[in-house]
């Protein structure tokens, strides 16, 4: 079966818009429903636009949980991310909440994700 | 009495020159046989106009005929000559028009290009497309001013559930 264009383009719009509201709820709406959706598109969307929010909050989502963003299963939604992250102006939040990741995150493989992120952000 | 010998006949059908110089200068039938032996000197039967007018004969009628045709001929000629003038002439008329219409279509480029710039000038100003405005659908920029948090979860719960289930 296929999505029809609108459904995705309003799933995109929603999106979008949840990244660019400063309402600090519309976070954990894209955590909650954008990146645990079965659908790797959607996820992948949802992902980028918490990394262009660049806050400490939506970058958390994306760096320090397993299965999201960097960690996603998929790795078109966390190589998406990645790039993401390395197309940020300013990575000064990113890098921090990386670093952090590195020394405290209880997962290891979360925490060699972050490593490696880490290394490309700071050759870019 | 006429002298009917062979030699006389013969002479008069072979050597004609010498009995025609009476008769040379008259068409009057009755000169040969003359009043009472006096020739008249004169041809006093033909009329004085009459050698001022033209003889129509076989020659002239041919002639005429052949200036006739080569009139027709002429005719004729002048007649392509004008359907060949007017065919120029709408060729003319025609790619002097296509030379026009090549003209206008180059002018109307900057057009083109004007309103493409307009198109994107408002574009940049709206900050969406023209396209977002006119459809119907959830615009990102409206959802970026959604104060309830709780109508926008249930906005992208619904959307994302439609997604997923046409998976």
């Amino acid at each position: 079966m296929v999505v029809d264009k609108k459904t995705v383009k309003n799933v995109t719009n929603i999106i979008e818009g949840l990244g660019m509201n400063p309402n600090s709820e519309s976070i954990g709406i894209l955590e909650d429903i954008g990146t645990n959706s079965k659908v790797d598109a959607i996820r992948e969307m949802t992902s980028r636009a918490l990394v262009k929010r660049n806050e400490h909050d939506s970058l958390s989502v994306v760096i320090t949980n397993k299965g999201k963003g960097i960690n996603d299963m998929s790795t078109v939604v966390a190589m998406s991310t990645i790039n993401e992250l390395l197309s940020l102006t300013d990575k000064t939040e990113a890098m921090q909440i990386l670093t952090d990741t590195v020394e405290q995150h209880s997962d290891e493989e979360v925490r060699d994700n972050a490593r490696s992120v880490k290394a490309l952000m700071a050759l870019s | 009495m006429a002298n009917l010998s062979i030699p006389s006949i013969r002479e008069r059908l072979f050597n004609t020159s010498r009995h025609e110089t009476t008769t040379q200068r008259s068409t009057n039938p009755f000169s040969a046989s003359s009043f009472k032996g006096n020739v008249l000197t004169a041809d006093v039967f033909e009329s004085s106009t009459k050698q001022n007018q033209p003889v129509f004969t076989g020659k002239l009628k041919a002639s005429a005929l052949v200036g006739t045709i080569s009139g027709i001929g002429e005719k004729f000629q002048n007649i392509i000559n004008s359907v060949v003038g007017f065919g120029v002439r709408v060729k003319d008329s025609v790619v002097n028009g296509w030379n026009k219409l090549e003209g206008i279509e180059i002018s109307f480029n900057p057009l083109k290009e004007r309103m493409t710039s307009t198109y994107n000038s408002i574009k940049e100003i709206m900050g969406t497309s023209i396209s977002d405005l006119m459809s119907t659908g959830i615009s990102a920029k409206s959802v970026s001013k959604m104060e309830d948090m709780t109508a926008a979860r249930n906005m992208l719960a619904e959307h994302v559930t439609a997604w997923e289930s046409a998976v």
